[in-house]
C-alpha cells in the first residue's frame, strides 16, 4: 500500500496496522486504491483530506476488531455514514482510516409494541421513516437530508429538522446505543424501555459526540403515533418582523405547528431568479407552517393560525388541501439549496439558534454586520425553534472568502452575545471548533475534554474535530 | 452545449443526494458507484493526482449512464458532461479492448457487414446446445451461461419494411429510426410502428442507409466510431424530407435526438427537435384521433430511464396504454431494470439484483403483461420472468396499442 505524506516511523506503525486489518477483515473490507480514497476523502463541505485506507465493515465483530487494531498502532479513524455532514465531521483531517458505515444498514427490528426500533447505523433515515410509518408508527426527527444521511450520522451530530418545534431533534428519540470504543470494547447504554433513569445518561453524552468518543453499532429510538393528517399554511409579508411577531402569535395561541419555517428577502430573492415561483416583487418574508393531526383538530387549528399571521400583517395567505397543493407550497423552500447557487458559488450554510424571542434582534444584528452588502446573506430557517440558517454566499473574487469568514466570526459572536448557540443542528467538526470557546466556558470545555480523554486516551477517535489541540 | 466537465465539477456541492436514486449505488452503497464519487475522481485527474488505471475504468464502467442523479441534483450538476468525459479519457488513455474497437470501428459503420456477423451469430446460436424457453435461449457460453436471451431475427426490420407503404393522403411522413436491437431482434416491435402509423394516416419511411445510434460506441468513449456513426445517420435522414423522426427505442431516441447535439453540433438542432419517443409521437399528433377498443388484458408500464430520466416522458406511454388495455401503474415504475450496455456484462450481478426488484413490482402489479418503450428493457425484463417460468408477458406499448387497433377493426384515424 502506497502512502501519503507521512513520516517513515508513520508509515511504519499504519502499515502494521494495515497489514493486519487486512488479515482480520479480509481484502472485500479493506480498501487502499488510491481511487477508493479520493472517493473517501470528503464530505459535503467540500474539505478534502486522503485518508489512508477505507474500512468497510459489515458487523459489530468487524468495528470491535478494527477499532482494537487502530488503537493498538494509534492510526487516526473517522466514522463515517453518508457523509452529508455540514461540518466536515467524517474528513479524514490527519490521514488514516475512513470508516464507512454505510453497509451496516439493517433494520434489526420493528417492535410496534413497545413504540420502539432497533437499527444498524448505516440504516437511511428516509428509510426508517418509511418502515415504520407501515405500522403507523412516526420517526419525527427530520433533517432535510434525510433521503440521504444515516442514523449513525444523525445520532452522532444529533441532527434537527423542520419538525423539531412540535416533535424535537434526534437526541429527543435516542433511547438506546450499542457502542464500540476505541479499545475495541462494546459498551451498551439505555434501553427497549421508554423510561430508564438510573446513573449517569451515557446514551445523551454520545448523542452529538461528533464520532470522536466511540463508534455505534446498533441505535435504539422511540417511535410515536403517527400523525392522520398534515395541512400547510403559507402567509406573505411585506415586513420582516411582522413575519417574526406572526410566528410568536401562533405560539401564543398555544398551537405548536409540526413545522414553523421562515425564508427571507434575500433567500425569496435568490428562488425568485431561480425558479421564477409567483411570489410578489415586495414580499420580504414568507412563513411556511405546517400542522398535523385530525381533521377536527386541524380544522380547529388552522383559522387561529391564519388569524395570526394576518393580524400580523401577512397580506396573502394559502392553504394546501390536497398533498399536491401541500408539494407546490413546499417548492419554493426546496428550490433554496440551487437557487443560492445560482446567486454564488460558495456558501457557508451556518445553523445558529438563538432564544425565540431574540431572533428579531439577532437578525438585525447580522444585516448590521453586512451593512456594506457586498457579501450575499440569506437567512431562513426553523424560526419556531430559532435555528436559523445563516448563508453567506461568496464568489471567487480577491478576498471574498476572507470577508466571509469574518463575518461567520462576527456572526458567532453576536449569536452568543445573545445567549443563543454557534450551532443548532449541524455540530461542530472542524469548521466550527474556533468558536467552540466562545459558547462554552473553560472549566465545562475542560471537563468535555476530560470525557474525551477518558473514552479515547490515544486520541485517535475524529482527530481534529470539535477540540483545537 | 458548450459546458466544460473541467469546470463542471466545481459545482457538484458533495451534498450526496445522488445516492437516493442512483440504482448502482442502492445496491452497493459503495462511495466509487455514484455520481459524487465519480466527480471527485474527475476533479482528481483533472488536477493530475491521479492517472487512469484499470480501478479507475471500473469505476467508470459501473455507471448505467441512466441519468436520474441529474434529476434531483440541487447544484445542477450536467453529469453526464462529467461521465462522458471520464469514459472519453478512458478511451483515449487506456485504449478500447479490441473486439469492441473493431466492432465499433469496421462492423457498426458498415450495414452489410453488421448484418452478415449477426447472420453469422444467429446460424450459431441455433447450435449452441443450450435450453430454450419460448423466444429466448439460455446461452451456456454467455455470462456463464445464467443469461436469456432473445432469438437473433432471420430477416431483419430493414430488409422487412425496405418499401415504404404509400398513402394516398397522409397527414404527415416521419421516418423511423429502428436501432440494432429492433432491427436484428424484436422486427415484430418495427412492424407494430409502421402499422399503427399506418393506421393513423400516417406514411412511414425507413431509410435503408441509416446504422446504430451509436450508444455502444459511446458508452465506451470512442468518440471517433460515434462521431462516424451520427455523421452518417444524419445524411441518411436529412436527405429525406421528412416531417418527424420516430424511434420506438428509449435509448435511440435519446441518443439521436440529444447526444447528437454534443457530436454534431447545432447544425443537428433543427433535426433534433422533430425527434421523438413513439408514444410521444402519437400524443403529439394523433392524441385525439384515434380510436381503439381495449383488449382485454391487465397492462402495467415500466419506465425506461433514458426516456423517464433523460427526458421527462412519462404520461404519453401510459395515456396510449390506458387507450388499449386494462392499465395498472406498478410501484416503482422508473426503478432501473438493470439493463444496457457493459455494465451488464461488468457487473451481472449487480444487474440481477436490479431485476428482480423490477419483477417483483411487476407481480405485485397484478399485470398479465408488463409493456414498455425500450427494446433493451424488454430483452432484461424478460430474461428475469424467463429464468423464473413466469407467464407474464414482456412487451412494447406500441404493441399493445396496435392489438388494440386491430381489436376494434380501426383503420385509419376517425
Ligand atoms: C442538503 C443537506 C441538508 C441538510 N439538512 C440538515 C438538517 O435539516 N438538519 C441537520 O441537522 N443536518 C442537516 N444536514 C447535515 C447532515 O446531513 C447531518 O449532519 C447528518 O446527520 C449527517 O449524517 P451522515 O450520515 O451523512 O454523516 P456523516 O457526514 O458521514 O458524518 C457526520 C458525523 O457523524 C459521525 N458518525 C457517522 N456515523 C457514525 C457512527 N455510526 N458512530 C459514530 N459516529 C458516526 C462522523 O464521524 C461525523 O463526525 C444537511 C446536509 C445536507 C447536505
Ligand atoms: S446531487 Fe449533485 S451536487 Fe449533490 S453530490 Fe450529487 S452530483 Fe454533487
Ligand atoms: S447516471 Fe445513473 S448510474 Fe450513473 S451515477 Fe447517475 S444515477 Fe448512478
Amino acid at each position: 500500500m502506497k502512502l501519503f505524506k507521512k513520516t517513515e516511523k508513520e508509515i511504519n506503525k499504519y502499515q502494521k496496522a494495515f497489514d493486519e486489518l487486512l488479515m482480520v477483515l479480509g481484502k472485500e473490507r479493506v480498501l487502499s486504491a488510491i481511487e477508493d480514497r479520493i472517493c473517501y476523502s470528503f464530505d459535503a463541505t467540500k474539505q478534502k483530506a486522503l485518508p489512508d485506507i477505507v474500512v468497510r465493515p459489515g458487523s459489530t465483530t468487524d468495528v470491535s476488531n478494527t477499532l482494537r487494531i487502530a488503537n493498538k498502532y494509534e492510526v487516526p479513524i473517522y466514522a463515517r455514514g453518508a457523509g452529508s455532514g455540514l461540518t466536515g465531521g467524517a474528513v479524514p483531517l490527519m490521514g488514516g482510516i475512513v470508516f464507512d458505515l454505510k453497509n451496516m444498514d439493517k433494520i434489526i427490528e420493528i417492535r410496534p409494541d413497545d413504540f420502539t426500533a432497533t437499527v444498524e447505523p448505516g440504516v437511511v433515515t428516509k428509510q426508517l421513516q418509511d418502515e415504520v410509518a407501515k405500522f403507523d408508527l412516526f420517526y419525527p426527527p427530520d433533517p432535510s437530508s434525510a433521503a440521504f444521511s444515516t442514523i449513525g450520522g444523525n445520532v452522532a451530530e444529533c441532527a434537527g429538522g423542520i419538525t423539531g418545534l412540535k416533535y424535537g431533534v434526534t437526541r429527543d428519540y435516542i433511547l438506546a446505543l450499542e457502542i464500540v470504543l476505541p479499545d475495541g470494547s462494546v459498551i451498551k447504554t439505555g434501553g427497549r424501555k421508554l423510561r430508564g433513569v438510573v446513573g449517569y445518561d451515557l446514551t445523551r453524552l454520545f448523542t452529538g459526540s461528533e464520532g470522536t468518543l466511540g463508534i455505534f453499532t446498533k441505535i435504539t429510538v422511540k417511535l410515536i403515533p403517527k400523525p392522520e393528517k398534515i395541512r400547510t399554511l403559507a402567509a406573505y409579508f411585506r415586513d420582516r418582523d411582522d413575519a417574526i411577531d406572526a410566528a410568536d402569535q401562533i405560539i401564543d395561541n398555544n398551537i405548536l405547528p409540526r413545522t414553523l419555517e421562515f425564508l427571507d428577502y434575500m433567500t425569496i430573492n435568490a428562488v425568485r431568479s431561480y425558479s421564477g415561483t409567483d411570489i410578489d416583487e415586495d414580499v420580504k418574508a414568507l412563513l411556511l407552517v405546517d400542522i398535523d393531526g385530525t381533521d377536527e383538530s386541524i380544522s380547529y387549528e388552522m383559522p387561529i393560525i391564519e388569524n395570526a399571521c394576518k393580524g400580523s400583517g401577512a397580506f396573502k395567505t394559502k392553504i394546501s388541501e390536497t398533498g399536491k397543493e401541500r408539494d407546490a407550497i413546499w417548492a419554493d423552500r426546496r428550490s433554496i439549496s440551487p437557487a443560492l447557487y445560482n446567486i454564488a458559488p460558495h456558501k457557508i450554510n451556518e445553523d445558529i439558534c438563538v432564544p425565540r424571542s431574540k431572533i428579531k434582534e439577532a437578525l438585525q444584528r447580522i444585516d448590521r454586520i453586512n451593512d456594506q452588502q457586498t457579501i450575499y446573506i440569506a437567512n431562513f430557517g426553523h424560526i419556531g425553534d430559532g435555528n436559523i440558517h445563516v448563508n453567506i454566499m461568496y464568489n471567487n473574487d480577491p478576498g471574498q472568502e476572507e470577508l466571509a469568514e469574518r463575518i461567520v466570526n462576527r456572526v458567532m459572536k453576536e449569536v452568543v452575545a445573545l445567549g443563543g448557540s454557534i450551532s443548532g443542528e449541524h455540530g461542530i467538526g472542524n469548521k466550527k471548533s474556533q468558536f467552540m470557546e466562545f459558547e462554552i466556558p473553560p472549566r465545562e470545555y475542560d471537563i468535555m475534554k476530560r470525557f474525551k480523554n477518558y473514552f479515547d486516551p490515544k486520541g485517535i477517535m475524529n482527530p481534529g474535530k470539535m477540540f483545537i489541540r | 452545449m458548450t459546458t466544460d466537465w473541467k469546470t463542471e465539477v466545481n459545482k457538484c456541492s458533495k451534498c450526496g443526494k445522488c445516492q437516493t436514486v442512483c440504482p448502482v449505488f442502492l445496491e452497493t452503497g459503495d462511495e466509487s458507484t455514484v455520481a459524487r464519487g465519480r466527480i471527485s475522481l474527475a476533479e482528481a485527474l483533472r488536477d493530475k493526482q491521479i492517472v487512469y488505471t484499470d480501478k479507475l475504468r471500473d469505476y467508470v464502467y459501473t455507471c448505467k449512464k441512466c441519468m436520474r442523479c441529474r434529476t434531483v441534483c440541487p447544484s445542477d450538476v450536467d453529469y453526464e458532461v462529467i461521465i462522458s468525459a471520464l469514459l472519453r479519457g478512458v478511451a483515449d488513455e487506456m485504449g478500447i479492448p479490441l473486439l469492441p474497437k473493431i466492432v465499433f470501428r469496421y462492423i457498426l459503420p458498415r450495414r452489410i457487414l453488421f448484418d452478415l456477423m449477426l447472420k453469422i451469430g444467429s446460424k450459431i446460436q441455433r447450435f449452441i446446445p443450450g435450453k430454450r424457453r419460448g423466444q429466448m435461449r439460455h446461452l451456456p457460453l454467455m455470462f456463464m451461461g445464467k443469461r436469456w436471451i432473445p432469438v437473433l431475427a432471420k430477416k431483419t426490420a430493414l430488409k422487412k419494411l425496405r418499401t415504404t407503404r404509400k398513402l394516398k393522403n397522409p397527414k404527415m411522413r416521419v421516418g423511423l429510426f429502428t436501432g440494432c436491437l429492433i432491427n436484428y431482434i424484436y422486427v415484430d416491435i418495427a412492424e407494430s410502428v409502421v402499422d399503427v402509423l399506418n393506421r393513423m394516416n400516417i406514411e412511414v419511411v425507413i431509410p435503408q442507409g441509416q446504422l446504430c445510434c451509436g450508444t455502444p460506441s459511446s458508452t465506451m468513449g470512442d468518440h471517433k466510431s460515434t462521431k462516424k456513426l451520427a455523421e452518417v445517420n444524419k445524411e441518411v435522414f436529412e436527405s429525406q424530407n421528412l416531417d418527424a423522426i420516430v424511434s420506438a427505442c428509449a435509448t435511440c431516441t435519446k441518443s439521436i435526438k440529444l447526444d447528437y447535439l454534443r457530436t454534431l453540433g447545432p447544425s443537428w438542432q433543427q433535426m433534433s427537435d422533430r425527434i421523438y419517443d413513439i408514444s410521444e409521437f402519437i400524443e403529439k399528433y394523433c392524441g385525439d384521433d384515434y380510436k381503439t377498443k381495449p383488449v382485454d388484458e391487465k397492462v402495467t408500464y415500466h419506465d425506461p430511464c433514458h426516456l423517464m430520466w433523460v427526458r421527462g416522458i412519462t404520461d404519453e406511454p401510459r395515456n396510449v396504454l390506458k387507450k388499449s388495455a386494462d392499465f395498472v401503474d406498478m410501484d416503482m415504475a422508473g426503478s432501473c431494470c438493470g439493463g444496457g450496455g457493459i455494465f451488464t456484462i461488468i457487473h451481472y450481478d449487480l444487474t440481477l439484483k436490479m431485476l428482480e426488484r423490477k419483477v417483483n413490482s411487476i407481480e405485485r402489479s397484478g399485470a398479465d403483461t408488463v409493456a414498455t418503450n425500450c427494446p433493451g428493457c424488454i430483452m432484461q425484463i424478460a430474461d428475469g420472468f424467463a429464468g423464473k417460468d413466469s407467464k407474464i408477458k414482456t412487451t412494447h406499448s406500441i404493441q399493445i396499442l396496435q392489438k388494440a387497433l386491430v381489436n376494434g377493426n380501426i383503420d385509419k384515424s376517425v
